[in-house]
Protein backbone atom coordinates (compact mmCIF):
# COMPACT_ATOMS: atom_id res chain seq x y z
CA UNK A 1 0.00 0.00 0.00
CA UNK A 2 1.46 3.58 -0.93
CA UNK A 3 2.56 5.80 1.79
CA UNK A 4 -0.41 8.56 3.15
CA UNK A 5 -0.25 11.98 1.35
CA UNK A 6 0.88 13.17 5.28
CA UNK A 7 3.82 10.19 5.58
CA UNK A 8 5.34 11.83 2.60
CA UNK A 9 7.70 14.75 2.57
CA UNK A 10 6.22 15.59 -1.47
CA UNK A 11 3.23 14.15 -3.02
CA UNK A 12 2.26 16.39 -6.65
CA UNK A 13 0.04 15.10 -9.66
CA UNK A 14 0.47 16.07 -12.79
CA UNK A 15 1.75 19.90 -12.05
CA UNK A 16 2.42 21.92 -14.77
CA UNK A 17 3.46 24.93 -15.61
CA UNK A 18 3.19 27.20 -18.97
CA UNK A 19 4.47 30.81 -20.15
CA UNK A 20 2.24 31.63 -23.18
CA UNK A 21 3.24 29.33 -25.68
CA UNK A 22 6.23 27.85 -23.83
CA UNK A 23 5.89 24.68 -21.80
CA UNK A 24 8.20 24.68 -19.18
CA UNK A 25 6.85 21.76 -17.19
CA UNK A 26 4.08 19.37 -19.40
CA UNK A 27 3.78 16.72 -16.53
CA UNK A 28 5.32 16.11 -13.19
CA UNK A 29 4.09 13.59 -10.94
CA UNK A 30 6.40 12.53 -7.72
CA UNK A 31 5.77 11.12 -4.13
CA UNK A 32 8.89 11.14 -2.20
CA UNK A 33 8.77 9.65 1.22
CA UNK A 34 10.00 11.72 4.40
CA UNK A 35 13.61 11.04 4.82
CA UNK A 36 14.47 10.14 1.60
CA UNK A 37 17.04 11.37 -0.85
CA UNK A 38 15.91 12.20 -4.15
CA UNK A 39 17.61 13.08 -7.04
CA UNK A 40 16.18 15.23 -9.71
CA UNK A 41 18.51 15.08 -13.29
CA UNK A 42 17.80 16.51 -16.35
CA UNK A 43 19.55 18.91 -19.06
CA UNK A 44 19.47 22.80 -19.10
CA UNK A 45 16.48 24.04 -19.36
CA UNK A 46 14.68 20.41 -18.87
CA UNK A 47 12.11 22.43 -16.42
CA UNK A 48 14.24 21.09 -12.82
CA UNK A 49 14.56 24.61 -11.78
CA UNK A 50 10.76 25.18 -12.58
CA UNK A 51 9.75 22.28 -11.12
CA UNK A 52 11.65 23.04 -7.79
CA UNK A 53 10.12 26.41 -7.69
CA UNK A 54 6.70 25.16 -7.95
CA UNK A 55 6.80 22.56 -5.19
CA UNK A 56 8.36 25.54 -3.21
CA UNK A 57 5.48 27.86 -3.97
CA UNK A 58 7.90 30.48 -5.94
CA UNK A 59 5.82 29.77 -8.95
CA UNK A 60 2.49 28.71 -9.25
CA UNK A 61 1.12 26.06 -11.57
CA UNK A 62 -0.74 26.05 -14.48
CA UNK A 63 -2.71 23.25 -13.69
CA UNK A 64 -2.12 20.05 -11.16
CA UNK A 65 -1.80 19.84 -7.58
CA UNK A 66 0.28 18.46 -4.71
CA UNK A 67 0.85 18.72 -0.82
CA UNK A 68 4.12 19.31 0.74
CA UNK A 69 4.88 18.15 4.33
CA UNK A 70 0.49 16.99 4.10
CA UNK A 71 -0.16 20.28 3.40
CA UNK A 72 -1.44 22.28 0.13
CA UNK A 73 1.67 23.31 -1.95
CA UNK A 74 2.88 26.68 -1.23
CA UNK A 75 0.91 26.75 2.50
CA UNK A 76 3.03 28.79 5.14
CA UNK A 77 2.85 25.80 7.57
CA UNK A 78 4.96 23.38 5.48
CA UNK A 79 7.11 26.50 4.90
CA UNK A 80 8.31 26.38 8.47
CA UNK A 81 9.93 23.21 8.18
CA UNK A 82 11.67 23.32 4.59
CA UNK A 83 14.68 24.48 3.39
CA UNK A 84 16.04 25.94 -0.07
CA UNK A 85 19.54 26.89 -1.36
CA UNK A 86 18.98 27.81 -4.64
CA UNK A 87 20.75 27.35 -7.81
CA UNK A 88 21.35 30.99 -7.86
CA UNK A 89 22.52 31.72 -4.34
CA UNK A 90 22.95 35.27 -3.15
CA UNK A 91 22.87 36.53 0.06
CA UNK A 92 23.22 39.64 1.69
CA UNK A 93 27.44 40.94 0.93
CA UNK A 94 26.88 43.72 3.79
CA UNK A 95 25.98 41.10 6.43
CA UNK A 96 28.28 38.71 8.42
CA UNK A 97 27.36 34.96 8.05
CA UNK A 98 26.57 35.02 11.51
CA UNK A 99 24.15 37.74 10.70
CA UNK A 100 22.81 36.25 7.67
CA UNK A 101 21.62 32.83 9.66
CA UNK A 102 20.39 34.96 12.26
CA UNK A 103 17.97 36.99 10.39
CA UNK A 104 16.59 33.76 8.73
CA UNK A 105 16.33 32.41 11.67
CA UNK A 106 14.04 35.37 12.64
CA UNK A 107 12.08 34.69 9.76
CA UNK A 108 12.11 30.92 10.05
CA UNK A 109 10.37 31.24 13.28
CA UNK A 110 13.58 29.79 15.68
CA UNK A 111 13.07 31.00 19.30
CA UNK A 112 15.29 34.09 20.15
CA UNK A 113 16.74 31.50 23.13
CA UNK A 114 17.95 28.74 20.65
CA UNK A 115 19.22 31.01 18.20
CA UNK A 116 23.15 31.46 19.37
CA UNK A 117 23.46 27.46 19.91
CA UNK A 118 21.81 26.62 16.42
CA UNK A 119 23.88 28.85 14.63
CA UNK A 120 26.74 28.07 16.12
CA UNK A 121 26.10 24.48 15.11
CA UNK A 122 25.39 25.30 11.73
CA UNK A 123 28.72 27.70 11.35
CA UNK A 124 30.57 24.30 12.13
CA UNK A 125 28.71 22.04 10.06
CA UNK A 126 29.39 24.16 7.09
CA UNK A 127 32.45 24.95 8.21
CA UNK A 128 32.45 28.77 8.60
CA UNK A 129 33.17 29.36 11.85
CA UNK A 130 36.32 31.17 11.64
CA UNK A 131 34.76 33.76 9.14
CA UNK A 132 31.73 33.94 10.81
CA UNK A 133 31.73 37.69 11.80
CA UNK A 134 33.39 38.38 8.33
CA UNK A 135 30.90 40.32 5.95
CA UNK A 136 29.79 37.60 2.82
CA UNK A 137 31.11 39.67 -0.08
CA UNK A 138 34.62 39.23 1.60
CA UNK A 139 33.95 35.71 0.90
CA UNK A 140 34.86 33.29 -1.95
CA UNK A 141 31.78 31.86 -4.18
CA UNK A 142 32.34 28.61 -2.70
CA UNK A 143 32.19 30.17 1.11
CA UNK A 144 28.82 32.19 0.06
CA UNK A 145 27.72 28.57 -1.36
CA UNK A 146 28.45 27.03 2.30
CA UNK A 147 26.10 29.94 3.93
CA UNK A 148 23.92 29.43 1.65
CA UNK A 149 23.89 25.20 2.61
CA UNK A 150 23.94 26.34 5.91
CA UNK A 151 20.28 28.88 5.67
CA UNK A 152 18.85 25.97 3.97
CA UNK A 153 19.43 23.71 7.13
CA UNK A 154 18.42 26.10 9.69
CA UNK A 155 15.36 25.59 11.63
CA UNK A 156 15.63 21.85 11.84
CA UNK A 157 13.74 21.23 8.75
CA UNK A 158 12.16 17.97 7.35
CA UNK A 159 12.53 18.52 3.82
CA UNK A 160 15.26 20.65 1.94
CA UNK A 161 15.89 21.45 -1.55
CA UNK A 162 19.12 21.76 -2.66
CA UNK A 163 19.67 23.18 -6.50
CA UNK A 164 23.17 22.46 -7.14
CA UNK A 165 24.47 22.35 -3.93
CA UNK A 166 28.62 21.59 -4.97
CA UNK A 167 28.58 24.29 -7.86
CA UNK A 168 31.03 26.51 -6.75
CA UNK A 169 32.57 24.04 -3.76
CA UNK A 170 35.75 22.51 -4.39
CA UNK A 171 36.36 19.02 -3.48
CA UNK A 172 36.61 19.18 0.04
CA UNK A 173 33.46 20.97 0.38
CA UNK A 174 31.50 18.22 -2.05
CA UNK A 175 32.60 16.02 -0.09
CA UNK A 176 31.55 18.10 2.99
CA UNK A 177 28.31 18.19 1.36
CA UNK A 178 27.83 14.18 0.88
CA UNK A 179 28.19 13.90 4.42
CA UNK A 180 26.02 16.22 5.57
CA UNK A 181 23.33 14.91 3.14
CA UNK A 182 23.77 11.66 4.67
CA UNK A 183 23.46 13.27 8.26
CA UNK A 184 20.40 15.18 7.59
CA UNK A 185 19.03 11.32 5.96
CA UNK A 186 19.99 10.03 9.40
CA UNK A 187 17.76 12.50 11.08
CA UNK A 188 15.12 11.44 8.68
CA UNK A 189 14.77 14.92 6.72
CA UNK A 190 13.73 14.42 3.37
CA UNK A 191 16.18 15.90 0.78
CA UNK A 192 15.91 16.95 -3.22
CA UNK A 193 19.00 17.09 -4.86
CA UNK A 194 19.10 18.61 -8.20
CA UNK A 195 22.88 18.14 -9.58
CA UNK A 196 24.41 18.07 -13.20
CA UNK A 197 27.34 16.18 -11.54
CA UNK A 198 25.59 12.27 -11.92
CA UNK A 199 28.35 10.80 -9.89
CA UNK A 200 27.74 12.55 -6.98
CA UNK A 201 23.96 12.08 -7.22
CA UNK A 202 24.75 8.28 -7.49
CA UNK A 203 26.58 8.37 -4.37
CA UNK A 204 23.71 10.33 -2.57
CA UNK A 205 20.61 9.32 -3.30
CA UNK A 206 18.24 6.29 -2.78
CA UNK A 207 15.71 7.40 -5.64
CA UNK A 208 16.19 9.35 -8.73
CA UNK A 209 13.88 11.24 -11.53
CA UNK A 210 15.08 11.84 -14.97
CA UNK A 211 13.39 14.39 -16.60
CA UNK A 212 13.14 15.93 -20.30
CA UNK A 213 10.98 18.41 -21.60
CA UNK A 214 8.98 19.04 -18.35
CA UNK A 215 8.32 15.27 -18.47
CA UNK A 216 9.63 11.99 -16.25
CA UNK A 217 11.18 9.80 -18.84
CA UNK A 218 12.91 7.67 -16.13
CA UNK A 219 12.12 7.68 -12.59
CA UNK A 220 12.85 4.97 -9.52
CA UNK A 221 15.19 3.18 -7.24
CA UNK A 222 18.89 4.24 -8.53
CA UNK A 223 19.62 0.48 -8.74
CA UNK A 224 16.69 -0.01 -10.98
CA UNK A 225 17.29 3.32 -13.06
CA UNK A 226 20.90 2.36 -13.58
CA UNK A 227 19.48 -1.43 -14.15
CA UNK A 228 21.72 -4.63 -13.78
CA UNK A 229 24.97 -5.46 -15.03
CA UNK A 230 26.07 -5.41 -18.60
CA UNK A 231 29.15 -7.57 -18.09
CA UNK A 232 32.29 -8.81 -16.28
CA UNK A 233 35.93 -8.18 -16.98
CA UNK A 234 38.74 -10.63 -16.17
CA UNK A 235 42.55 -10.68 -15.49
CA UNK A 236 43.84 -13.67 -16.70
CA UNK A 237 46.84 -15.46 -17.30
CA UNK A 238 47.75 -15.94 -20.70
CA UNK A 239 44.42 -17.16 -21.97
CA UNK A 240 44.50 -20.37 -24.10
CA UNK A 241 42.33 -20.28 -27.32
CA UNK A 242 40.07 -22.71 -25.47
CA UNK A 243 39.50 -20.19 -22.34
CA UNK A 244 38.80 -17.30 -25.33
CA UNK A 245 36.08 -19.98 -26.82
CA UNK A 246 34.38 -20.07 -23.27
CA UNK A 247 34.32 -16.56 -22.73
CA UNK A 248 32.56 -16.11 -26.32
CA UNK A 249 30.02 -18.34 -25.44
CA UNK A 250 29.11 -15.90 -22.48
CA UNK A 251 29.03 -12.37 -24.85
CA UNK A 252 30.65 -10.52 -27.14
CA UNK A 253 34.99 -10.67 -25.58
CA UNK A 254 37.29 -7.37 -25.99
CA UNK A 255 40.47 -6.40 -24.59
CA UNK A 256 40.94 -3.62 -22.44
CA UNK A 257 44.66 -3.59 -21.33
CA UNK A 258 45.07 -6.37 -19.32
CA UNK A 259 41.47 -6.94 -19.18
CA UNK A 260 39.69 -9.05 -20.85
CA UNK A 261 35.59 -7.61 -21.32
CA UNK A 262 32.46 -9.99 -21.43
CA UNK A 263 29.52 -7.54 -22.47
CA UNK A 264 26.48 -8.93 -22.03
CA UNK A 265 27.35 -11.79 -19.05
CA UNK A 266 25.21 -10.94 -16.23
CA UNK A 267 26.01 -11.58 -12.60
CA UNK A 268 24.54 -14.48 -12.03
CA UNK A 269 27.12 -16.10 -15.06
CA UNK A 270 30.03 -15.17 -12.70
CA UNK A 271 30.28 -18.48 -10.60
CA UNK A 272 29.72 -20.54 -13.76
CA UNK A 273 31.88 -18.89 -16.05
CA UNK A 274 34.84 -19.46 -13.58
CA UNK A 275 34.35 -23.03 -12.83
CA UNK A 276 34.21 -23.71 -16.86
CA UNK A 277 37.47 -21.62 -17.32
CA UNK A 278 39.46 -22.79 -14.27
CA UNK A 279 38.18 -26.84 -16.06
CA UNK A 280 40.27 -25.26 -19.12
CA UNK A 281 42.96 -24.44 -16.71
CA UNK A 282 43.13 -20.41 -17.46
CA UNK A 283 44.82 -18.39 -14.69
CA UNK A 284 42.26 -16.47 -13.05
CA UNK A 285 44.21 -13.41 -11.18
CA UNK A 286 40.43 -11.09 -10.95
CA UNK A 287 36.98 -10.75 -11.99
CA UNK A 288 34.19 -8.36 -11.84
CA UNK A 289 30.94 -7.82 -12.94
CA UNK A 290 30.35 -4.25 -15.03
CA UNK A 291 27.62 -2.10 -14.16
CA UNK A 292 27.10 0.94 -16.21
CA UNK A 293 27.09 4.05 -14.25
CA UNK A 294 24.37 7.05 -13.79
CA UNK A 295 26.03 8.84 -16.56
CA UNK A 296 25.60 6.23 -19.38
CA UNK A 297 22.19 5.93 -18.49
CA UNK A 298 21.43 9.37 -18.05
CA UNK A 299 23.20 9.69 -21.96
CA UNK A 300 21.58 6.68 -23.13
CA UNK A 301 17.84 8.21 -21.56
CA UNK A 302 18.67 11.64 -22.88
CA UNK A 303 19.58 10.64 -26.97
CA UNK A 304 16.65 7.79 -26.99
CA UNK B 1 6.78 40.73 13.63
CA UNK B 2 8.33 40.03 10.13
CA UNK B 3 7.06 43.38 9.15
CA UNK B 4 9.96 45.02 11.48
CA UNK B 5 11.95 42.32 10.65
CA UNK B 6 12.56 43.65 7.20
CA UNK B 7 11.82 47.28 7.95
CA UNK B 8 14.78 46.77 10.37
CA UNK B 9 16.69 44.92 7.54
CA UNK B 10 16.37 47.92 4.99
CA UNK B 11 17.46 50.21 7.83
CA UNK B 12 20.66 48.18 8.60
CA UNK B 13 21.53 48.08 4.60
CA UNK B 14 21.60 51.39 4.52
CA UNK B 15 23.80 52.35 7.35
CA UNK B 16 26.24 49.37 6.51
CA UNK B 17 26.29 50.74 2.81
CA UNK B 18 27.37 54.48 4.42
CA UNK B 19 23.80 55.83 2.97
CA UNK B 20 23.45 57.45 5.92
CA UNK B 21 26.66 58.80 6.40
CA UNK B 22 26.81 60.26 2.91
CA UNK B 23 23.35 61.94 3.13
CA UNK B 24 24.58 63.31 6.99
CA UNK B 25 27.61 64.70 5.58
CA UNK B 26 25.95 65.91 2.52
CA UNK B 27 23.24 67.47 4.38
CA UNK B 28 25.99 69.63 6.62
CA UNK B 29 27.99 70.63 3.71
CA UNK B 30 25.05 72.20 1.90
CA UNK B 31 23.67 73.95 5.35
CA UNK B 32 27.00 75.18 5.81
CA UNK B 33 26.97 76.63 1.88
CA UNK B 34 23.53 78.11 2.14
CA UNK B 35 24.59 79.53 5.54
CA UNK B 36 27.63 81.73 4.57
CA UNK B 37 24.51 82.62 1.56
CA UNK B 38 22.01 83.74 4.02
CA UNK B 39 24.64 85.28 6.27
CA UNK B 40 25.57 87.78 3.38
CA UNK B 41 22.11 88.38 2.89
CA UNK B 42 21.65 89.45 5.92
CA UNK B 43 24.48 91.11 6.88
CA UNK B 44 25.73 92.67 3.14
CA UNK B 45 25.70 96.70 2.40
CA UNK B 46 22.75 97.55 0.06
CA UNK B 47 23.57 101.19 -1.36
CA UNK B 48 25.29 101.58 1.35
CA UNK B 49 22.90 100.37 3.86
CA UNK B 50 21.68 97.19 5.36
CA UNK B 51 18.77 95.70 4.02
CA UNK B 52 15.36 96.36 6.80
CA UNK B 53 14.80 93.57 8.62
CA UNK B 54 11.53 93.41 7.00
CA UNK B 55 13.06 92.70 3.55
CA UNK B 56 15.61 90.51 4.93
CA UNK B 57 13.04 87.93 6.07
CA UNK B 58 10.66 88.45 3.03
CA UNK B 59 13.57 87.27 0.95
CA UNK B 60 14.94 84.49 3.15
CA UNK B 61 11.19 83.38 3.32
CA UNK B 62 11.63 83.09 -0.73
CA UNK B 63 15.11 81.49 -0.80
CA UNK B 64 14.54 78.98 1.83
CA UNK B 65 11.50 77.74 -0.52
CA UNK B 66 14.05 77.37 -3.50
CA UNK B 67 16.53 75.32 -1.33
CA UNK B 68 13.51 73.41 0.49
CA UNK B 69 12.60 72.60 -3.35
CA UNK B 70 16.11 71.45 -3.85
CA UNK B 71 15.45 69.12 -1.16
CA UNK B 72 12.68 68.62 -2.14
CA UNK B 73 13.95 66.74 -5.47
CA UNK B 74 16.47 64.72 -3.13
CA UNK B 75 13.93 62.93 -1.25
CA UNK B 76 11.37 62.73 -4.37
CA UNK B 77 14.63 61.25 -6.73
CA UNK B 78 16.46 59.37 -3.04
CA UNK B 79 12.63 57.87 -2.88
CA UNK B 80 12.94 56.84 -6.20
CA UNK B 81 16.10 55.27 -6.10
CA UNK B 82 15.68 53.91 -3.15
CA UNK B 83 13.01 52.12 -3.86
CA UNK B 84 13.78 50.99 -7.30
CA UNK B 85 16.37 47.65 -6.62
CA UNK B 86 14.95 46.65 -3.30
CA UNK B 87 12.65 44.41 -4.70
CA UNK B 88 13.49 43.97 -8.38
CA UNK B 89 17.15 43.66 -7.87
CA UNK B 90 16.85 41.56 -4.98
CA UNK B 91 14.75 39.08 -7.55
CA UNK B 92 17.02 39.34 -10.37
CA UNK B 93 20.16 38.52 -8.23
CA UNK B 94 18.27 35.61 -6.46
CA UNK B 95 18.28 37.42 -3.26
CA UNK B 96 14.96 36.97 -1.96
CA UNK B 97 14.09 33.51 -3.14
CA UNK B 98 15.51 31.66 -0.07
CA UNK B 99 13.60 34.82 1.95
CA UNK B 100 10.25 33.56 -0.30
CA UNK B 101 10.89 29.98 1.10
CA UNK B 102 10.25 30.95 4.72
CA UNK B 103 7.02 30.71 6.73
CA UNK B 104 6.01 34.70 6.42
CA UNK B 105 3.32 36.15 3.95
CA UNK B 106 4.95 38.06 0.42
CA UNK B 107 3.10 40.89 1.74
CA UNK B 108 5.05 41.44 4.89
CA UNK B 109 7.95 42.04 2.54
CA UNK B 110 6.86 44.87 0.22
CA UNK B 111 5.38 46.25 3.70
CA UNK B 112 8.51 46.01 5.10
CA UNK B 113 10.37 47.51 2.87
CA UNK B 114 8.09 50.60 2.59
CA UNK B 115 8.20 50.90 5.99
CA UNK B 116 12.25 50.83 6.17
CA UNK B 117 12.59 53.74 3.37
CA UNK B 118 9.47 55.83 4.21
CA UNK B 119 10.78 55.59 8.00
CA UNK B 120 14.53 56.69 6.75
CA UNK B 121 13.55 59.17 4.26
CA UNK B 122 11.18 61.05 6.62
CA UNK B 123 13.71 60.73 9.54
CA UNK B 124 16.13 62.23 6.49
CA UNK B 125 13.55 64.99 5.32
CA UNK B 126 13.31 66.28 8.78
CA UNK B 127 17.25 65.67 10.14
CA UNK B 128 17.88 68.34 6.85
CA UNK B 129 14.70 70.76 7.24
CA UNK B 130 15.35 71.01 10.92
CA UNK B 131 19.40 71.29 10.60
CA UNK B 132 18.94 74.05 7.49
CA UNK B 133 15.78 75.82 9.34
CA UNK B 134 18.50 76.13 12.45
CA UNK B 135 21.26 77.46 10.19
CA UNK B 136 19.21 80.25 9.04
CA UNK B 137 17.84 81.63 11.82
CA UNK B 138 21.23 81.63 13.21
CA UNK B 139 21.95 83.62 10.00
CA UNK B 140 18.70 85.83 9.41
CA UNK B 141 16.74 85.23 12.36
CA UNK B 142 14.25 84.17 10.23
CA UNK B 143 11.83 80.46 11.24
CA UNK B 144 9.20 79.47 8.95
CA UNK B 145 6.03 79.55 10.05
CA UNK B 146 5.28 76.05 10.17
CA UNK B 147 8.31 74.04 9.68
CA UNK B 148 6.52 70.51 11.14
CA UNK B 149 4.02 70.98 8.72
CA UNK B 150 5.98 71.63 5.86
CA UNK B 151 8.63 69.09 6.74
CA UNK B 152 5.50 66.36 6.78
CA UNK B 153 4.52 67.49 3.66
CA UNK B 154 7.97 66.87 2.49
CA UNK B 155 7.87 63.59 3.50
CA UNK B 156 4.99 62.99 1.34
CA UNK B 157 7.03 63.92 -1.42
CA UNK B 158 9.30 61.19 -0.98
CA UNK B 159 6.52 58.92 0.44
CA UNK B 160 4.82 59.29 -2.90
CA UNK B 161 7.63 58.40 -4.91
CA UNK B 162 9.02 55.24 -2.83
CA UNK B 163 5.00 53.55 -3.13
CA UNK B 164 4.87 53.98 -7.26
CA UNK B 165 8.49 52.49 -7.55
CA UNK B 166 7.65 49.83 -5.25
CA UNK B 167 4.78 49.16 -7.58
CA UNK B 168 6.72 49.61 -10.27
CA UNK B 169 9.93 47.76 -8.36
CA UNK B 170 7.23 44.42 -8.10
CA UNK B 171 7.55 43.38 -11.84
CA UNK B 172 9.61 45.24 -13.44
CA UNK B 173 13.58 45.46 -13.60
CA UNK B 174 15.18 47.81 -11.15
CA UNK B 175 16.27 50.53 -14.34
CA UNK B 176 12.61 50.32 -15.95
CA UNK B 177 11.75 51.20 -12.03
CA UNK B 178 13.65 53.99 -11.47
CA UNK B 179 13.42 55.45 -14.95
CA UNK B 180 9.39 55.17 -14.89
CA UNK B 181 9.02 56.97 -11.45
CA UNK B 182 11.26 59.39 -12.17
CA UNK B 183 9.58 60.31 -15.82
CA UNK B 184 5.84 60.25 -13.84
CA UNK B 185 7.19 62.89 -11.05
CA UNK B 186 9.40 65.21 -14.13
CA UNK B 187 5.85 65.04 -15.90
CA UNK B 188 3.86 65.67 -12.70
CA UNK B 189 5.65 68.52 -11.89
CA UNK B 190 6.16 70.37 -16.06
CA UNK B 191 2.33 69.77 -15.72
CA UNK B 192 2.15 71.62 -12.12
CA UNK B 193 3.94 74.77 -13.97
CA UNK B 194 1.78 74.92 -17.02
CA UNK B 195 -1.57 74.42 -14.79
CA UNK B 196 -0.04 77.84 -12.65
CA UNK B 197 0.62 79.64 -16.36
CA UNK B 198 -2.91 77.92 -17.20
CA UNK B 199 -4.15 80.29 -14.13
CA UNK B 200 -2.71 83.23 -14.88
CA UNK B 201 -4.06 82.96 -18.58
CA UNK B 202 -7.66 81.69 -17.39
CA UNK B 203 -7.20 78.69 -19.39
CA UNK B 204 -9.48 76.52 -17.60
CA UNK B 205 -7.53 73.22 -19.32
CA UNK B 206 -4.40 73.71 -18.22
CA UNK B 207 -5.67 74.42 -14.74
CA UNK B 208 -7.50 70.88 -15.25
CA UNK B 209 -5.06 68.93 -16.49
CA UNK B 210 -2.89 70.36 -13.29
CA UNK B 211 -5.61 68.97 -10.98
CA UNK B 212 -5.60 65.70 -13.15
CA UNK B 213 -1.88 65.17 -12.74
CA UNK B 214 -2.08 65.53 -8.94
CA UNK B 215 -4.52 62.96 -8.42
CA UNK B 216 -2.61 60.47 -10.61
CA UNK B 217 0.73 61.27 -9.17
CA UNK B 218 0.41 63.64 -5.54
CA UNK B 219 3.50 64.38 -5.51
CA UNK B 220 3.50 67.96 -6.46
CA UNK B 221 0.48 68.38 -4.18
CA UNK B 222 2.76 67.60 -1.46
CA UNK B 223 5.22 70.21 -2.56
CA UNK B 224 2.62 72.76 -3.01
CA UNK B 225 1.28 72.00 0.79
CA UNK B 226 4.92 72.34 2.30
CA UNK B 227 6.02 75.64 0.38
CA UNK B 228 2.06 76.90 1.60
CA UNK B 229 3.59 76.00 5.37
CA UNK B 230 6.85 77.27 4.60
CA UNK B 231 5.44 81.29 3.66
CA UNK B 232 5.11 83.77 6.25
CA UNK B 233 1.58 85.36 5.90
CA UNK B 234 2.75 88.80 4.64
CA UNK B 235 4.65 86.97 1.21
CA UNK B 236 1.07 84.82 0.73
CA UNK B 237 -1.17 88.16 0.90
CA UNK B 238 1.31 89.51 -1.78
CA UNK B 239 1.37 86.98 -3.67
CA UNK B 240 -1.22 87.50 -7.36
CA UNK B 241 -0.94 83.44 -8.57
CA UNK B 242 0.90 80.14 -7.49
CA UNK B 243 4.09 78.76 -8.85
CA UNK B 244 5.86 75.90 -7.99
CA UNK B 245 7.89 78.19 -5.53
CA UNK B 246 5.33 80.85 -4.29
CA UNK B 247 1.77 79.07 -3.29
CA UNK B 248 -0.65 81.17 -2.51
CA UNK B 249 -3.21 78.89 -1.37
CA UNK B 250 -2.68 75.60 -0.43
CA UNK B 251 -4.20 72.34 -1.66
CA UNK B 252 -7.90 71.69 -0.53
CA UNK B 253 -8.21 69.22 2.52
CA UNK B 254 -10.05 66.74 -0.24
CA UNK B 255 -6.09 66.62 -2.30
CA UNK B 256 -4.10 65.87 0.64
CA UNK B 257 -6.62 62.63 1.55
CA UNK B 258 -6.96 61.40 -1.97
CA UNK B 259 -2.97 61.79 -1.64
CA UNK B 260 -2.86 59.40 1.10
CA UNK B 261 -5.46 57.56 0.15
CA UNK B 262 -3.28 57.01 -2.81
CA UNK B 263 -0.61 56.19 -1.04
CA UNK B 264 -2.33 53.29 1.00
CA UNK B 265 -3.78 52.18 -2.51
CA UNK B 266 -0.68 51.61 -4.45
CA UNK B 267 1.39 50.09 -1.89
CA UNK B 268 -1.43 47.82 -1.82
CA UNK B 269 -0.98 47.32 -5.68
CA UNK B 270 2.87 46.80 -4.58
CA UNK B 271 1.59 44.14 -2.79
CA UNK B 272 -0.68 42.27 -4.31
CA UNK B 273 1.24 42.72 -7.65
CA UNK B 274 4.08 41.24 -5.64
CA UNK B 275 2.06 38.53 -4.14
CA UNK B 276 0.46 37.49 -7.27
CA UNK B 277 4.07 37.04 -9.68
CA UNK B 278 5.80 34.30 -10.30
CA UNK B 279 9.92 33.65 -9.61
Amino acid sequence: MPPASADLAIDVAHLAKSYRDLVAVADLSLAIARGETFGFLGKNGAGKTTSVKMLLGLTKPTSGTGTLLGKPLGDRGARAKVGYLPELFRYHDWMTAREELAFHAGLAGVAHADRPRMIAEILDMVGLTRRANDPIGTYSKGMQQRVGIGVAVLGKPDLVFLDEPTSALDPVGRRDVREMVRALKERGVAVFLNSHLLSEVEQMCDRVAIVDRGRIVASGKLADVIGGAVGVRLRLGDPSESALQILRGYGAVSITGEWHVVTGADREAVPALIRELAAAGAAIYAIEPLKATLEERFMEVMTA
Amino acid sequence: MTIAAIATLTLHEMLRRRLILVAAILTVFVAILTGFGFHALATQMYHGAPLSQVRVIGLTAQLLTLVAYMFSLVFALGGAFAAAPTIASDVDTGLLLPMLTRPIRRVEIVLGKFLGLALFLSAYAFACGLVEFAVVRIATGYWPPHPFVALGYLCGVAIVMVSVTLLFSSRLSMIASGIAAVVLFGLAWIVGIAADIGGGAHNQAMVDAGTISQLVLPSDAFWRAAVYHLEPAALVASLHGSSPFAVAAPPPPAMIAWAIGWIVVVVGCACWSFATRDF
